[in-house]
């Protein structure tokens, strides 16, 4: 072993990686200090499920969620202090809600088609994190129930996440689709029953198998899901995902730290600048910047007026799936008025991109407190009103009590977060639990449900836009003066001030803003409450001006796995209030 | 204004015919166009036969009557692929209106659409079920690409991602923008409707050598250009 991959000295090792080393034996779990001073272990593939099982079950914190699987290809990494030799990596962030921790597992992998065994049976959720890993990576996982493609057609030949997998479209042949590839491809895209262990009859009764989407208007983008039906009651689904996989964290390998961000917009694209909260803070952690106080408070601002606006549309696109023609007008007109502030802001509508590694692009323009204003009085009626539009109407009710309901542990097994946690009745918010970016001195409830049906999914999230008014008011009301971008040399664009005195600094301005900034190697995960759940970018950096690998961990992926779970027995037109209350969009499934 | 119905010859179209102004205010109109602006004629009521026939009768080619019917009632399919969707179905609502243009009847079958807007990216695995959709639309039917995605697969130069629509559609107007405004595409649409217009497409399955007679498609840019180019001074985005 050679002296970089030496282990951390345990005596400094937080206390759950020092009973793990304790229990596991030192050979089968070392500690990696990180940048996000989330625990972390690394173990070796015997040891895996003990390990995890022991996390899930034995462990004082009792980590009940899998909140993130996924690997990482170490094959041309150059900074691997503290870590074991392994080509392929693969990782565990495990959750606690109880004591409020996490915990990273990886797993060392040796050889170019390595395997491991599958945690799905600890994790319902680790089914399509599986997956997801070997469509990408090329990664096996044992005693998987089904390990296929997930995101990338049933065709696909490679596993593009490896380092040595081609990035771009233009280096692949150029894309042609004639009359018999099409044939082939939507043959390889034909549902069959069997394959997925599905009977087609069961006793007297013939099971009608129902194809819905990938392009239909209730699915909300471009999102497929077969039925099982038994008349109009479902059997059972089948989610079929990838129709939007845009190949974002790949593209992260390849834009610098700075061109990334308007990528991230365009994750969770109802949620504009809310995207680029998580990921410029995990830069910011990497690179050890210290955002001042205006900056933090035009973010929280930009980004609760984001979540009205994706609130917004989700109220109106769920009232009219359920049969409610008005009430989506009303809300699009109501999230206009959030973009004429944004665009005031921002110059932008959907995307702004507003955020930069250390504060926000600019200040905020002359006039923007009347814009505001104006806003948080004009919101709060229009609220009323819809209550009485739509959350008192009786055929809304009927459709929606008692539809979908899952308990908190349904919930914690598939890695349920954010509305959809929060309306069992676990009042779990990011922005209470672990304050970022400055939440911690604004004042705000967290609104929770008591069923976890659809109908407590609708009012968590219509009580979330009154509590993000309130955040609002806050930032009007005490928005500080001062910088509105840290002073750090890793900032971008790069502080101006700092060129045009010698040599020096002109190359040392050209180069941060040519190349972009050098962040130091690194790894660190952090996360926000975005308007979906939590969305967490976990960035490695291997101390060059891009990221060595960056993993999007988004709210919306787990919330799709667990349809079948909470649609069975249900009625077809049951699925369509479920679909709706979910609250996803494709690009924070895919990615 | 008045009209007088005048027969037109030597333009090869012997058979047709249509109504001018007889007062010169404006170059002469074409069938439709025309048609719509008489409706509510205003001149002076003299009672006689020529002049209710004057009134009352709309001459011009079944082409062009059935291009103007056509260019208004554009029904689109409602189809999104992803962040350009939401600006498309913004469109639909009030602030925008696209019923001011006709287009408001999403259709959720491709079999009654006209139009279908490409609105996102082009996904390789979504590209097949794309073009077998486009496939069971009728025809006529007219293609907009809609956001930088579906012009040339715009900032996703990777691996999952077609270079452009319409590297298998062929498209009628492409709207630039990622995404584009609401009112961007009303713009597409409006060109669209020019192209529909002033397009000799078939009513159905046509045999024999008349193909498509495409519409020209200028480009804005160049159109724009020298207009753009006299602003020189721009506001400041200091102050709302």
């Amino acid at each position: 072993m050679s002296a970089l991959a030496e282990p951390a000295v345990l005596e400094f090792a937080p206390p759950i990686v020092r009973a793990i080393a304790q229990r596991f034996g030192e050979h089968a779990a070392s500690w990696q200090p990180t940048r996000d001073g989330i625990p972390t272990v690394w173990t070796d593939v015997a040891h895996l499920q003990p390990l995890l099982r022991y996390a899930r079950q034995d462990a004082p914190a009792s980590y009940r969620m899998l909140w993130d699987l996924t690997a990482i290809d170490e094959r041309t990494r150059v900074h691997r202090e503290h870590q074991p030799p392994s080509e392929f990596t693969v990782v565990y962030h495990l959750m606690s809600f109880e004591h409020n921790e996490d915990l990273r597992i990886k797993v060392a992998l040796r050889g170019s088609s390595p395997s491991l065994p599958s945690i799905s049976c600890l994790w319902p959720n680790a089914n399509w994190y599986e997956r997801e890993v070997w469509d990408l990576f090329g990664i096996r996982f044992d005693g998987h129930p089904d390990l296929r493609r997930i995101l990338l057609p049933p065709t696909w030949q490679g596993h593009p996440l490896r380092k040595d997998a081609p990035a771009r479209a233009t280096e692949h042949e150029p894309y042609s689709l004639d009359e018999q590839h099409e044939r082939a491809e939507l043959e390889a895209m034909r549902f069959h029953p069997e394959q997925w262990g599905m009977k087609r009859h069961s006793g007297e009764t013939e099971f009608l198998f129902l194809n819905l989407g990938p392009n239909h208007p209730s699915v909300h983008g471009v999102f497929r899901i077969v039925l099982q039906l038994k008349d109009e009651e479902i059997i059972d689904a089948v989610p079929d995902i990838g129709f939007h996989h845009r190949g974002a964290e790949k593209m992260g390998e390849r834009q610098s730290w700075h061109t990334y961000i308007p990528y991230t917009d365009r994750i969770d694209y109802l949620g504009g600048v809310m995207n680029n909260f998580p990921y410029v803070l995990a830069v910011e952690r990497l690179a050890g910047i210290q955002v001042p106080e205006r900056a933090q408070v035009i973010r929280i601002m930009l980004a609760e007026l984001f979540r009205i606006a994706s609130h917004l549309v989700f109220y109106g696109t769920m009232s009219q799936d359920l049969g409610q023609l008005s009430p989506v007008f009303y809300m699009f007109t109501d999230r206009e008025r959030v973009f004429e502030i944004m665009e005031a802001i921002c110059g932008f509508r959907m995307h702004p991109a507003w955020f930069r590694i250390g504060g926000v692009a600019a200040d905020l323009p002359q006039g923007w407190d009347r814009m505001v204003r104006e806003f948080l009085e004009y919101l709060p009626p229009r609220l009323d009103e819809y209550d009485r539009m739509v959350m008192k109407n009786r055929l809304f009710k009927a459709r929606t009590v008692g539809i979908g309901e899952y308990d908190v542990e349904t919930a914690l097994d598939w890695g349920v977060t954010g509305p959809g946690l929060r309306a069992c009745g676990l009042p779990w918010d990011y922005r209470k639990q672990r304050p970022y970016g400055g939440y911690e001195q604004f004042e705000f409830d967290v609104p929770t449900g008591t069923r976890g049906d659809c109908y407590d999914r609708v009012a968590v999230r219509i009580e979330e836009m009154r509590q993000s008014l309130r955040i609002v008011r806050q930032c009007l009301q005490n928005m500080p003066s001062g910088p509105y971008k840290a002073r750090h040399p890793n900032t971008t664009p790069p502080i101006k001030d700092h060129t045009m005195h010698d040599i020096e600094t002109l190359i040392t301005h050209f180069l941060n803003v040519s190349w972009g900034p050098v962040i130091p190697p690194g790894e660190a995960c952090v996360s926000v409450e975005a308007t979906k759940g939590i969305n967490g970018y976990y960035l490695i950096s291997d101390g060059d001006t891009m990221s060595y690998r960056t993993r999007i961990r988004t709210p919306s992926f787990p919330h799709l796995q667990m349809i079948p779970a909470i649609s069975r027995g249900h009625l077809l037109a049951d699925l369509i209030a479920i679909v709706g209350s979910i609250d996803f969009v494709m690009a924070d499934v895919d990615r | 204004m008045r009209w007088s119905i005048t027969r037109l010859s030597g333009t090869g179209h012997e058979t047709s015919a249509t109504l001018r102004p007889q007062s010169a205010a404006g170059a002469p109109q074409s069938g439709p166009a025309a048609a719509a602006a008489a409706a509510p004629a205003a001149g002076p009521a003299t009672g006689s036969f020529t002049e209710a026939v004057r009134r009352n009768l709309i001459l011009t080619r079944l082409e062009d009557m059935v291009a103007w019917g056509r260019k208004y009632s554009l029904w689109p399919f409602n189809f999104g692929l992803s962040c350009c969707y939401v600006e498309m179905a913004t469109a639909f609502t009030s602030k925008y209106d696209i019923a001011r243009f006709g287009a408001e009847v999403l259709r959720a079958t491709p079999r009654e659409s006209d139009l279908i807007v490409i609105s996102g990216t082009v996904f390789i695995k979504m590209a097949p079920v794309v073009k077998w959709l486009y496939e069971q639309m009728l025809e006529p039917r007219w293609v907009i690409s809609m956001g930088s995605c579906a012009n040339s697969g715009g900032m996703y130069d990777i691996y999952s991602v077609v270079q452009g629509v319409d590297t298998f559609l062929p498209v009628d107007v492409y709207v630039p923008g990622c995404p584009p405004r609401p009112d961007a595409l009303l713009e597409g649409l409006i060109l669209l409707q020019q192209a529909v217009g002033s397009e000799r497409r078939p009513l159905s399955w046509v045999v024999g050598p008349q193909g498509v007679e495409r519409a020209p498609k200028p480009s804005l840019r160049d159109a724009k250009h020298a207009q753009r180019a006299q602003q020189t001074q721009l506001r400041s985005p200091d102050t709302v």
